[in-house]
């Protein structure tokens, strides 16, 4: 009996040796950007569907389009300045430019001690033009590095 | 590296002592055994060299660790610990800061006989409960993203830890009322007082706070108070019955 346990006691001890022993990875791994997930939805057949043409860049800042005539994009990213509370973003869809208004808070977020810090999203509302864009849904308003769908876009 | 280095020949060098010290009731137990042994229960305050000992080559990471305990009987004894913790880190993106107190409370049961132990070797589990109050500061960290840099302070805030530590070691008398021994940390978080967005990268007496499980090493140096003695009833072992007898008497 006193054999077993010293064993146990010597097993438990090596493996917390090795543990205290290994490498940590000092580099990073880990999606550290929170974007809004917005999945494009065609109207007229209720799925999700790339238009033939989908542009999106910040307001003011057109000399960097973030998407720029995609014919591919099913689920758009976009990113939101964490030093504002809101954003606003123009998105042309096949030729018909609508504007997007998104009202949030932000908060920082620990990623991990590789990583670091980065800021999630709590978004409040939006507002939008209706040129190509018919409906928007909010199914999640909270905006971190997880792979959860926020925003519904019918066009 | 040079960290990694010299926790490595650390430890090399605490298992060696170890293996050493261990033979040394092994041999005594070798002797032929009375039917009663006498215990010396003692108090103990031991302060920890390993924290001290990574402060002088990571001069960004200070703890010192402390401790009492008291033996109930030959097997069982109550602990308690304190501690003071002081950590830097930063890395390429942000910095970090926590200092504070800690404070752990349990029990260690020795898995020793007492005729192989005599009140001077110690070898088993401890197991605490942890409580920490520290704060935590992230002087600056630097988020890039499509619409720029953005650099934040968040200013420092005190916070209360909880957490479950087990810990296996060894620890045995080198000089009349004077031990050494080392024990590993293994410790589950309970709660880290920050929510689950600013977690800490270190809480005082936990370790690395952004993971639930947490792992540490402390060598301890131990003054022994013996305040009483008692009289233990050495059990004899039954001889076991081998095989081949018991194919004998099923036949």
């Amino acid at each position: 009996m006193r054999s077993y346990k010293i064993k146990i006691l010597v097993a438990v001890i090596a493996l917390s040796l090795l543990k205290i022993m290994s490498c940590t990875p000092e580099s990073c791994f880990e999606e550290t950007m929170a974007y809004v997930k917005a999945t494009l939805y065609q109207s007229s057949t209720d799925k999700n569907a790339a238009p033939a043409s989908f542009t999106l860049f910040g307001a003011g800042v057109d000399t960097n389009k973030i998407y720029d005539n995609s014919n591919s994009t099913m689920q758009a990213l976009i990113p939101l300045n964490p030093s504002a509370d809101s954003c606003t973003f123009v998105i042309v869809i096949n030729s018909e430019t609508d504007t997007l208004v998104f009202w949030y808070d932000s908060f920082a977020h620990l990623i991990s001690k590789e990583c670091g810090y980065t800021y999630f999203h709590s978004l409040d509302s939006l507002t939008l033009t209706t040129n190509a864009i018919d409906t928007v849904i909010i199914n999640n308003i909270y905006v971190t590095t997880n792979d959860a769908e926020n925003i519904r876009l019918y066009y | 590296m040079l960290q990694q280095t010299m926790q490595r020949i650390s430890v090399y060098i605490i298992s060696i002592l170890f293996v050493l010290l261990c033979c040394i009731p092994e041999a005594k137990a070798q002797d032929e055994p009375p039917d009663t042994v006498i215990i010396p229960l003692k108090i103990r305050a031991g302060i920890d060299l390993a924290g001290p000992a990574v402060y002088l080559y990571d001069n960004d990471n200070l703890n010192i660790e402390g401790f009492v305990s008291a033996d109930l009987n030959a097997k069982t004894g109550i602990f308690i610990g304190m501690g003071y913790s002081n950590f830097k880190y930063s890395q390429y993106n942000y910095e970090y800061l926590s200092n504070g107190y800690f404070l752990k409370a349990g029990v260690d049961f020795n898995i020793l006989k007492p005729e192989t132990s005599i009140g001077k070797y110690w070898a088993g589990i401890g197991l605490r409960y942890g409580l920490s109050l520290y704060t935590s500061e992230i002087p600056s960290f630097e988020h890039e993203s499509y619409w720029g840099t953005t650099i934040t302070t968040i200013p420092p805030e005190s916070y209360m830890g909880h957490y479950l530590e087990v810990s296996p070691g060894f620890r045995a008398e080198v000089f009349n009322n004077f031990s050494m021994g080392w024990s590993v940390n293994l410790r589950r978080l309970i709660y880290s007082g920050t929510g689950k967005d600013i977690r800490p990268i270190y809480f005082p007496g936990f370790g690395t706070g952004d993971k639930t499980v947490g792992f540490g090493f402390n060598y301890f140096l131990t003054w022994n108070i013996p305040f009483k003695k008692i009289s233990v009833q050495i059990k004899q072992e039954e001889p076991e019955q081998t095989e081949e007898t018991e194919e004998i008497e099923g036949t």
